[in-house]
């Protein structure tokens, strides 16, 4: 037996004895910390933990072009090129590997590349660190060559060892040796054996999605809210579709990919699925990724049809998603970058931590908010995401939308939606009124995390992304919304009607709703109760003239 | 004569009803919290081990954890359970107030509502203390004034780290740190 198939083996029994350690932990369960910069190391979900549990027809460590070492992820990649000849090219063509996407309803160019956001604001000038979460190889400037087949990392969606792990700073490279990460942290990250993993590789699985889109901006739980390491391996309680001793759902389960095309976008998100139904694996006319996709536009029992009757207003998450970041691990609800650069007395830069310990304060990032168990905020949303990009000019006495999502009471095409929106204040021109990008990252005496000067930082940041800065910064605020669509919880524990018809009601800032129980039309009350009042008039002056007339006749 | 009795009867009975009424805000307070959910607890757990008087923490119970283990949700709940020496050894002394050991520790209750506020929950205990005897009653004045101070925030002061059990026991459990009682 192999020191791998030992190690599967012991991480077998490990979660097999899970379920009753987690009777043992301890009561108290604050939002843990949660700064974790790199690409946490991937593990594999249970269920592919070893080739015995898996249908796969091949066995890769029998094949001949893996039996060698490797040197680095495009030497292995070339190995995985000999028998899947498509592969790459079709990885060339997605988000995954552009990081580009032109909106065909706002004519908008997206995608990580071109977008900034209110979290490390934006990739140009700090491709080094952003692309850990690239899949590929050695995007360090603005000369990546997109076109180079070799330069796909396999690898980082199909390990299943657990040991293949990418690091801010290297440019979309695993390390190829021990190296000490964070820097000057004493702690030492493995190189993985690049043999072993390429001889180990299989589907794509929660640890193997969840290793970016868990820490999707700069640490567990940070950007989305609903995505975080507590689905690794959930319990019932946090989502009924993954939790591990239920259904155990994967990432791909639903978010089916044909091609090496996964569905479902941030960018242009299917608020309504109008061809819901039993969805056709392969089919790119519709969102594979929908609720509806398999539950259909009447999900309850038809016992229930005054439930099934709100499926026109409401999107299922409404309901269905009581609360976001419900696995122990708070989410980040604001990042001030205006009050970064304070330093220590020693001109060190400092960390202030919160009462759970997370990072309140980062000298190099400012001050950040979290919370766990959000109630979400709610909005009428069509589908439509129009984005505040590079070059829209703001209003800076104004609090800036990152991205506005459109929609209406009235329009016939959208929902109710519960969205996390993440807060925050960061740098714009005040001269051009327009966001700015800092150069963050990287030993240069440019970068902001090296000299604090957000001078420098914000001029080598325009440089790179081909635009100006006039010398003239200051911060604005800003939000950015994240439509909420995972963490599904238990249907005994989806909102109750009262929590939405009574008053003070989840959706009371939601407009052009009439909400029986909460709203009131004074003149239907009027009429209602005239009616009501004339009834038992009616009623008891029929009765009182029976008895009168019996009375009569004796 | 009649109508007097009925008149007593009704005033009685309109006055039970008033007490029944009343009687659940008075037993216990609910206030908002101007903190998020750890701090607030961080911060009634170190005014708690301020006050003096042989306070003490003597657990942290999280019920919502259970309820999360048996596959349900519920908005975070955390409860911190403080006991003074000083207060609890007469009454634990008397055989005649033993009984009153189902009172202790002192809870308060920290949760989450719909409307996404933090809300601290306290027992009113100076009007439960008068119920048992001028003993009783003197004591539980005392802890309601150091309740008080328990609940008195400074948000000048920087947020201090939350204090977790030294020995956890099982979901749902205090780890009870031996404090107190």
């Amino acid at each position: 037996m192999s020191l791998g198939n030992i190690l599967r083996t012991l991480a077998l029994m490990a979660l097999a004895l899970a379920p009753c350690a987690g009777r043992a932990t301890p009561a108290p369960a604050p939002a843990a910390a949660t700064a974790a910069p790199a690409m946490a190391p991937v593990q594999s979900a249970p269920v592919l933990a070893t080739k015995a549990g898996t249908n796969s027809t091949a066995d890769h460590s029998k094949f001949e072009a893996l039996k060698k070492s490797f040197a680095s992820g495009p030497e292995v990649t070339k190995a995985c090129l000999t028998c899947h000849t498509e592969a790459a090219k079709q990885v060339q063509k997605t988000k995954h590997w552009t990081w580009e996407f032109m909106n065909p309803d706002t004519k908008q160019r997206l995608g990580k590349k071109h977008v900034i956001n209110n979290f490390c604001t934006a990739v140009p000038s700090n491709y080094e660190f952003c692309t850990a979460c690239h899949v590929g190889y050695g995007w360090k400037d603005e000369k990546f060559d997109f076109a180079a087949q070799e330069n796909v990392d396999c690898l980082v969606c199909h390990d299943t060892t657990g040991t293949y792990r990418k690091l801010p700073g290297l440019a979309g490279h695993p390390p190829y040796k021990d190296t000490e990460f964070p820097p000057h942290s004493g702690k030492i990250v493995k190189a993985p054996d690049l043999g072993e993993v390429a001889r180990n590789i299989g589907k794509s699985s929660r640890a193997t999605c969840g290793a970016c889109h868990f820490f999707g901006g700069g640490g567990d739980a940070v950007k989305h809210g609903d995505i975080d390491s507590s689905l690794k391996n959930p319990g019932k309680y946090l989502d009924v579709h993954m939790a591990k001793e239920g259904l155990n759902f994967t990432c791909g389960t639903c978010h089916a990919t044909s091609g090496h095309d996964v569905p479902g976008s941030r960018y242009a998100p299917t608020a309504t699925d109008e061809k819901a139904g039993a969805h056709m694996r392969g089919k790119k006319d519709v969102n594979a990724a929908t609720c509806q996709a398999c539950h259909g536009t009447r999900p309850h029992p038809a016992a229930m049809t005054k439930l099934n009757d709100h499926t026109d207003k409401l999107a299922c998450q409404t309901c269905h998603i009581p609360e976001f970041a419900r696995g122990g691990i708070a989410t980040k609800m604001s990042w001030d970058w205006s009050t970064a650069g304070k330093l220590g007395p020693d001109g060190k830069p400092i960390k202030i931590k919160d009462s759970a310990g997370r990072d309140a304060y980062d000298s190099k990032k400012g001050d950040f908010k979290y919370e766990a168990n959000v109630i979400p905020e709610y909005i009428w949303f069509n589908g439509k995401v129009n984005y505040t990009l590079r070059e829209t000019k703001l209003d800076p006495s104004k609090i800036i939308r990152i991205n506005s999502f459109e929609g209406s009471a009235n329009d016939g095409k959208s929902k109710v939606w519960p969205i996390k929106i993440f807060r925050g204040k960061q740098p714009f021109d005040k001269v051009s009124n327009t966001l700015l990008i800092p150069h963050t990252f990287g030993n240069d005496d440019s970068s902001y995390w090296s000299n604090f000067d957000w001078n420098k930082a914000l001029e080598a940041g325009q440089k790179a992304a081909g635009g100006e800065f006039s010398g003239q910064y200051g911060f604005v605020s800003t939000e950015m919304s994240w439509p909420i669509t995972h963490m599904v919880a238990p249907k005994g524990d989806a909102l109750t009607c009262q929590q939405c018809h009574g008053v003070n009601g989840r959706l009371d800032k939601v407009p052009g709703l009439y909400m029986p129980g909460r709203d009131a039309n004074p003149w239907l009350d009027k009429i209602g109760w005239g009616i009501a009042l004339l009834t038992l008039l009616g009623v008891l002056g029929h009765g009182s003239v029976r008895i009168l007339m019996a009375r009569k006749r004796g | 004569m009649i109508k007097v009795l009925i008149g007593f009867v009704v005033g009685v009975a309109v006055i039970a009803l008033s007490i029944w009424q009343m009687a659940p805000s008075l037993m216990f307070t609910e206030r908002v919290s101007p903190f998020g959910m750890d701090e607030t607890v961080a911060r009634i757990q170190h005014n708690i081990q301020n006050t003096g008087n042989g306070w003490a923490l003597s657990g942290l119970r999280n019920p919502a954890k259970a309820v999360q283990t048996d596959g349900g949700n519920v908005l975070p709940v955390m409860m911190i359970e403080a006991c003074s020496t000083k207060y609890s050894k007469p009454i634990l002394k008397d055989d005649t107030l033993r009984f009153l050991s189902i009172l202790m520790p002192c809870k308060i209750s920290i949760y989450k509502k719909n409307d996404g506020k933090v809300y601290i929950g306290t027992m009113n205990a100076g009007l439960i203390g008068k119920m048992f005897g001028p003993m009783v009653g003197e004591t539980m004045g005392h802890v309601a004034e150091d309740q008080k101070k328990f609940l008195q925030f400074d948000p000048n002061t920087p947020a201090p780290k939350m204090i977790l059990p030294a020995a956890p026991a099982a979901a749902g459990a205090s780890g009870g740190s031996g404090g107190g009682c």
